[in-house]
């Protein structure tokens, strides 16, 4: 009878085998990629164990229950597995450790269980995943009982049948669930994290958070069915557990709007594998109708398909839903891929944004405005235009110049540096649109026009670093331009000032009293991994800082990224009025920006109460009050 | 229904870049309702208007021009061996040396009907004729029915023109076009004066009084403005209303007296 559990296992093992090549199959329906498969391998347990369990950690509940449930279930069957070695099946000692780690496995799956039953959190999926605790008690205890009666040496037959059946139930069960279910996500988890498609995110360093570079000749352009998906996307969609926490930190999930990261991952399963069951977690908040699922691998986008295009521009590309999922899905390049098909190919693009498009195609500026009026906020204060000489800084003005409210604070910026003595110059007429907008709308054809432009205007001048109060400006020069073999020191204005304090080039006054809080820019903190200047800095003042509840990387998106603001798609709530409640919350009568985007945003929201300052212009009172 | 679409080459008023006119691409919106559209353009170069193959054209024919030298010919003659029944324009130019008088030059060679200021356009009731809706000042519009072949100029109160689509344009084809016309320098019959404000004549003001006075009168203001309110009145009385004040306005003709 000592063989009967590791005869379980290893019959588990051989179903989970034959499920994980079953499911291979729809992976390889995806398109080729290149994949560093020793690298990735060896790189495994550090991804899993820092990586993910730095996400995972975020949830106490969460991080205890799994660390007990999979370790307890690995540990378990492993040991199991090593009865079929003689010595150890009869040894009452390796029987009791087999035993503890049933035990522990039982814990695990008891944890499971009260997360979900009486009552399960709105984001996690019901449906299969309420079995999920089931199986796991069932293989736990079954499997403790049977390791229990061998560890005490009772010879019952029947006891030690019964257990095994039971453990055999849940086992099997599991190993079941690997195709389709929730066990998915460990097989196709392990795998993903191997072969991950941003492997460079794991090196710890800044953000990889650079769109990839579409090959504009390529024959088809853009992502309009699942086979257009590298494979090793597709199986990133199969690590999914439907934890929702990228639904929980969705900004356009919570304003109301059609779309939800994790419907959308599931969605896109679902497009790529004929019997996937049925969803069963929150949908897209005030779903438009589309047509019922069609057959896999048809096209993904349109109203007569599985995801309706409003879905699609809902997005900000704020990048939180990426930040907090655990098994490391990308969702935001999924989602540019989609945009990509729907603007190059069909022309679908909402009617505002196709006029803003029009706009940087032919004035390379997205008003259609005069290149050469991005100066004129300065209203005749000194802003040297870049000639012959090299100059320490070129100041990138970007679109918020063109902002009556943001000239503001690119005059109080413009101040600041030439109190500080800055050699500093603007591109002046020279100066186009990066093109980010562009990009985040799936445009990469005006986008790549627009960067090589921007690449030969910047090769003819002379300059030691770029400084730019854009942070989306900052994230295309500084990370997606190099994809053009331009590579600049690209600076944001928090971060120059902050230096120009710290050398005592500029000496803040305390303005003393007012609370302020910090609204982080998603494309400076999710995108670029800068949280702390703008902190530092804000420290300088004299100002009673206070932190929302969600803030650094965790922060949400003012609304205005991604081009949703000209895309508008109708929702419940608007972005930034949720972003300025939370902000009224910490009771702060300013909350400091740092971004055009976020400054326009969360100054349009109608009955705040707190001021909205750049920390440019809370710096620039406080210089003006310390003299 | 054989549709035929002029292309220019434009400019971006403000950046002055290349780019196709929108009128152009409402225009091709527009055709799509009629038939199969190609479209057309004669000029030094097709990149010009290779934008047009990204908002919904898949074929443009492409007559050589040196540059400076008069279209009309050469497109007349294009359209004369085309023979299509409709050749869509936009109502005047914007780029460089446009004068917006090509559409009516064509129209003549081609001793065409000409419709100006189209919003919209669908085939008629019976084969050969068009029904056509054409912007009137002050956001009026009427339904015009004509038999080809004609020429249409579109307004901008056209449709919104399809979102460009980069992808399309690499698919879409442009065919070089032999025509034999003489090939000869526009006529420059316009003289450039630099723009000089002009007082504007506010028909019917009163010269004297105060400048409010003379507002009041202009725009009508001042007293109560006359308006016929009619509170729950009978569908007859009502309907009689509405036509007078139709035949008022000149929507509707008088009333055809009997004898
Ligand atoms: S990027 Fe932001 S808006 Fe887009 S799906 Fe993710 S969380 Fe939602
Ligand atoms: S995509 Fe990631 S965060 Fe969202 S439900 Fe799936 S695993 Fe959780």
């Amino acid at each position: 009878m000592t063989y009967a559990l590791p005869a379980l296992v290893f019959v588990m093992v051989a179903l989970a085998t034959v499920q994980t090549l079953r499911r291979a199959a729809w992976w390889r329906l995806g398109a080729a990629a290149p994949v560093a498969w020793g690298a990735g391998l060896l790189a495994l347990p550090k991804r899993y164990l820092v990586d993910v369990h730095h996400v995972v950690a975020r949830d106490a509940y969460a991080s205890r229950m799994h660390a007990v449930v999979a370790g307890g279930l690995l540990a378990a069957t492993l040991l199991a597995a090593l009865a079929a070695l003689p010595p150890l099946g009869g040894s009452r000692i390796y029987w009791a450790a087999v035993a503890l780690a049933f035990g522990v496995t039982a814990a695990g799956a008891v944890l499971v269980g009260a997360r979900r039953y009486p009552k399960r959190p709105k984001r996690l999926s019901g449906g299969g995943f309420q079995i999920l605790p089931v199986l796991l008690l069932a293989y736990a205890f079954g499997g403790l009982a049977a390791a229990l009666l061998l560890a005490f040496g009772v010879a019952s037959a029947p006891a030690l049948v019964a257990a095994v059946a039971l453990a055999a139930g849940g086992g099997l069960g599991l190993a079941y669930e690997v195709r389709s279910g929730p066990m998915r996500h460990a097989v196709a988890g392990a795998l993903h994290l191997i072969a991950h498609p941003r492997p460079r995110r794991f090196d710890g360093g800044a953000p990889d958070a650079a769109l990839v570079a579409l090959d504009l000749d390529a024959p088809r352009l853009g992502v309009e069915t699942p086979a257009d998906l590298a494979w090793n996307r597709l199986l990133s969609f199969d690590a999914c557990i439907q934890c929702g926490r990228c639904e929980s930190a969705c900004p356009a999930f919570a304003a109301g709007q059609p779309l939800n990261p994790k419907r959308l991952i599931q969605d896109l399963v679902a497009a790529a594998t004929a019997d996937e069951r049925a969803y069963a977690g929150s949908p897209y908040p005030n779903a438009r109708d589309v047509a019922a699922p069609t057959e896999p691998l048809f096209r993904v986008i349109g109203e007569g398909a599985r995801i309706h295009p409003d879905t699609l521009w809902s997005c900000t590309t704020c990048r939180a839903c990426v930040e907090e999922c655990p098994m490391m899905i990308e969702h935001v390049d999924a989602i540019v891929s989609l945009r990509r098909h729907q603007t190059l190919e069909l022309g679908a693009v909402p009617a505002k944004a196709a006029a803003t498009l029009d706009n940087l195609r032919a004035a390379e500026e997205l008003g259609g405005r005069p290149l050469a009026a991005r100066v004129d906020f300065a209203a005749g204060a000194p802003l040297p235009v870049i000639g012959e000489r090299e100059v320490d800084v070129l100041l990138w003005l970007g679109e918020g110049a063109y902002d009556l409210r943001y000239g503001r604070t690119l005059r109080a910026l413009v101040k600041l540096l030439n109190m500080a003595k800055v050699d500093f110059a603007v591109l002046g007429a020279e100066e186009r649109d990066t093109g980010d907008l562009a990009r985040r709308l799936g445009d990469e054809a005006t986008y790549q026009t627009l960067a090589r432009a921007n690449v030969a205007t910047l090769a003819r001048h002379r300059f030691k670093r770029i400084v730019t109060s854009d942070p989306h400006a900052l994230h295309a020069l500084r990370n997606e331009y190099r994809a053009f073999g331009a590579t600049y020191e690209v600076v944001h204005h928090t971060a120059f000032l902050l230096e120009l304090v710290e050398q005592g080039r500029l000496a803040p006054g305390a303005l003393g009293g007012a609370s302020v809080t910090y609204h982080d820019p998603c494309y400076l903190g999710r995108y670029n991994g800068e949280t702390e200047a703008p902190r530092k800095l804000l420290d300088r003042l004299g100002l009673d800082r206070v932190e929302m509840a969600r803030h650094g990387r965790r922060s949400m998106c003012c609304g205005g990224g991604g081009g949703a603001p000209v895309s508008d798609i109708p929702g419940d709530a608007r972005i930034p009025d949720l972003r300025m409640a939370q902000a009224a919350e910490t009771g702060a009568g300013i909350v400091a920006v740092a971004c055009p985007t976020c400054t326009a945003m969360l100054e349009g929201v109608t009955g705040r109460t707190a001021e909205v300052k750049d920390i440019a212009e809370l710096l620039l009172a406080s210089v003006e009050a310390g003299r | 229904m054989k549709v035929v679409v002029l292309l220019s080459a434009g400019r971006h008023p403000v950046s002055g870049l290349g780019a196709l006119p929108r009128l152009e691409a409402q225009a091709i919106r527009l055709g799509a309702a009629l038939g199969p559209m190609r479209g057309l353009h004669a000029g030094p170069d097709a990149e010009a208007v290779a934008e047009a193959l990204g908002r919904g054209l898949s074929e443009i024919d492409h007559v050589a021009l040196g540059a400076g030298a008069d279209p009309v010919p050469a497109l007349a003659a294009a359209l004369r061996a085309a023979a299509p029944d409709v050749v869509l324009a936009g109502r005047r130019g914007q780029g460089g040396d446009e004068t917006g008088l090509v559409p009516y030059a064509l129209a003549r060679a081609l001793g065409a009907t000409l419709i100006p200021d189209v919003i919209a356009a669908r085939p008629g009731s019976e084969p050969g004729v068009i029904e056509v809706e054409q912007a009137l000042p002050k956001g009026a519009a009427r339904r015009l029915v004509v038999r080809s072949p004609v020429v249409l100029t579109v307004h901008s109160a056209a449709p919104e023109p399809r979102p460009y689509a980069f992808g399309q344009v690499r698919r879409g084809r442009i065919e070089p076009l032999a025509v034999s016309a003489p090939e000869e320098p526009a006529a420059v019959a316009i003289a450039e004066k630099p723009y000089r404000a002009r007082p504007k004549m506010m028909r019917g003001a009163p010269a004297g009084g105060s400048a409010a006075d003379r507002l009041k009168a202009a725009t009508g203001g001042g007293e109560a403005v006359q308006a016929d309110v009619m509170v729950s009145p009978e569908p007859r009385e009502a309907a009689r209303a509405i036509l007078a004040y139709l035949r008022q306005v000149g929507v509707l003709p008088p009333p055809a007296r009997a004898g």
